[in-house]
C-alpha cells in the first residue's frame, strides 16, 4: 500500500518536478538554499500526499503546497542537505532551442523576480506560468478582482526593474 | 521589451529534473516555522503552567491568617479551567493548519497558533498583577494582621513600609517578568514571524480596502 503510494508519488512528482525547481529558483539565491527549499517543499509534498483527492490536476495542487511553502512555511535554514544529493542545477539556466538571446532574457528575468517581494513573485510566477485569474485568486485566497490589481502593480514593478 | 517576450523565453526554458529518494526524502526532518512555533508554544505553555506549581506552600501558608484562603482555592481552579481551555484551543489551531489551504488562510492559521500562545501569556500576567491588587487590598484592610505576619523576626516596621515593600517587589517582578517576555518575544517569534507578518500584511493591505 505505501509502496504503492510512494511509486505513485513518485511518477506525480517527477512529471511536474520543473515547477518545485522554477519556485525554488525564484525565492532563493543560492545553490544551499535552493536545495534547502526544495527539500522542504518535497516533505511537505509527500507528507500531504495522502490526502489528495484527485478533484484538481496534481499540478495544481502542487503549484499551492509549493508556493505556500517557499511564502509561509520555509525560513532560512542552515542545516546541511545530509539526506540528498541534489545535483547542481540550479544556475544552469537554458533554453530549450538554446538560444543565446532567449538564456539572457531568462537570467535578466530571474534576476527582476529575486528583487519582488514574495507575494509579487507569487504572482508574477502564476502569470508566467499562465494560470488564469480564478485559479491564482483561489491560489492566493484573495478575490478575481484583487488578483487582478496586485498583477498590474507587480508586472508594472517587474518592466522598471527590467528596463530602468 | 514587452513582458510577453520574457513570457516566451520562460516558457521555453528547460529545466533539469533530479531523480528523487521519497523513502529518504519523506524521513528527513522538515524545518518550517510551523514546526518552531509548535515547540516553542508548548515550552511556553509548559513554563506558565508550572510556574503556577512552583509556588511553595510557605508562601501560601503567609496568607493563612487573612481568610483569603478560600479565594486562592476558588481561583485555583478557575485557573485550571482556563488552562485546560487554552490547550485544547492551542491544540485546534495547530491541528488546522494546512498546507493545502490558500496562501491568506495559511498565513491566518500559522498567526492564530501564535496568537493563543500569546493570549495566555497575557493572561497569565494579568493574573498575576490581578492577584497581587487583590492580595494588597486585602492585607490593606487587615493592618494589624499584615504586621504580625510579616514582622514574625519583631522589627520594628510601620504598616505602610511593609505596604511600600509589598507593592515594590511584585512591582518588579512582573517588569522584570515583562522585560525577560519582551527579550524572549524579539529572539523567537520576531525572528521566526518577521517574513510571515510581511506577506500576510501584503496580501491583505487590498483586501481590507474592499
Amino acid at each position: 500500500m505505501q509502496k504503492d503510494l510512494e511509486s505513485k508519488f513518485l511518477q506525480d512528482f517527477e512529471q511536474n518536478q520543473n515547477i518545485v525547481h522554477k519556485i525554488c529558483r525564484i525565492y532563493t539565491t543560492n545553490q544551499d538554499a535552493h536545495n534547502d527549499l526544495f527539500q522542504e517543499v518535497v516533505i511537505q509534498l509527500w507528507k500531504n500526499y495522502s490526502k489528495f483527492r484527485g478533484d484538481s490536476k496534481f499540478s495544481t495542487w502542487m503549484y499551492r503546497v509549493a508556493l505556500n511553502t517557499a511564502i509561509s512555511l520555509y525560513r532560512k535554514s542552515t542545516r546541511t542537505i545530509t539526506t540528498q544529493d541534489i545535483d547542481d542545477f540550479s544556475y544552469k539556466i537554458q533554453s530549450i532551442q538554446y538560444d543565446d538571446t532567449e538564456e539572457l532574457q531568462l537570467k535578466a528575468l530571474y534576476n527582476a523576480i529575486r528583487q519582488l517581494n514574495d507575494i509579487d513573485k507569487a504572482l508574477i510566477f502564476l502569470y508566467l506560468e499562465d494560470k488564469p485569474y480564478k485559479e491564482i485568486s483561489e491560489t492566493l485566497g484573495i478575490t478575481e478582482v484583487n488578483a487582478r490589481v496586485k498583477m498590474n502593480r507587480a508586472k508594472d514593478k517587474l518592466k522598471n526593474i527590467l528596463n530602468p | 521589451m514587452d513582458l510577453e517576450t520574457y513570457k516566451k523565453s520562460w516558457g521555453n526554458q528547460q529545466v533539469e529534473n533530479t531523480s528523487i529518494d521519497i523513502y529518504k526524502m519523506s524521513r528527513s526532518k522538515s524545518s518550517s516555522i510551523v514546526k518552531w512555533i509548535f515547540i516553542i508554544g508548548v515550552l511556553e505553555l509548559i513554563f506558565w503552567t508550572s510556574l503556577n506549581f512552583m509556588v511553595p506552600q510557605k508562601y501560601l501558608e503567609f496568607y493563612k491568617d487573612f481568610k483569603v484562603m478560600e479565594l486562592i482555592k476558588a481561583s485555583t481552579y478557575v485557573h485550571y479551567v482556563v488552562i485546560i481551555v487554552f490547550l485544547v484551543l492551542f491544540y485546534k489551531n495547530y491541528n488546522s493548519i494546512s498546507i493545502t489551504d490558500n496562501t491568506r488562510r495559511l498565513m491566518n492559521r500559522i498567526l492564530s497558533v501564535r496568537k493563543t500562545v500569546k493570549y495566555y501569556v497575557y493572561y497569565n500576567l494579568g493574573g498575576i498583577v490581578l492577584s497581587n491588587a487583590i492580595l494588597i487590598f486585602i492585607l490593606l484592610g487587615q493592618p494589624k494582621d499584615l504586621i504580625k505576619a510579616m514582622n514574625a523576626d519583631g522589627l520594628n516596621m510601620e504598616a505602610n513600609e511593609i505596604i511600600t515593600i509589598f507593592v515594590v517587589t511584585s512591582v518588579l517582578m512582573v517588569l522584570v517578568m515583562l522585560t525577560i517576555i519582551w527579550l524572549f518575544y524579539r529572539f523567537t517569534y520576531g525572528r521566526l514571524l518577521k517574513k510571515l507578518n510581511k506577506n500576510y500584511k501584503e496580501l491583505d493591505n487590498l483586501e481590507n480596502l474592499n
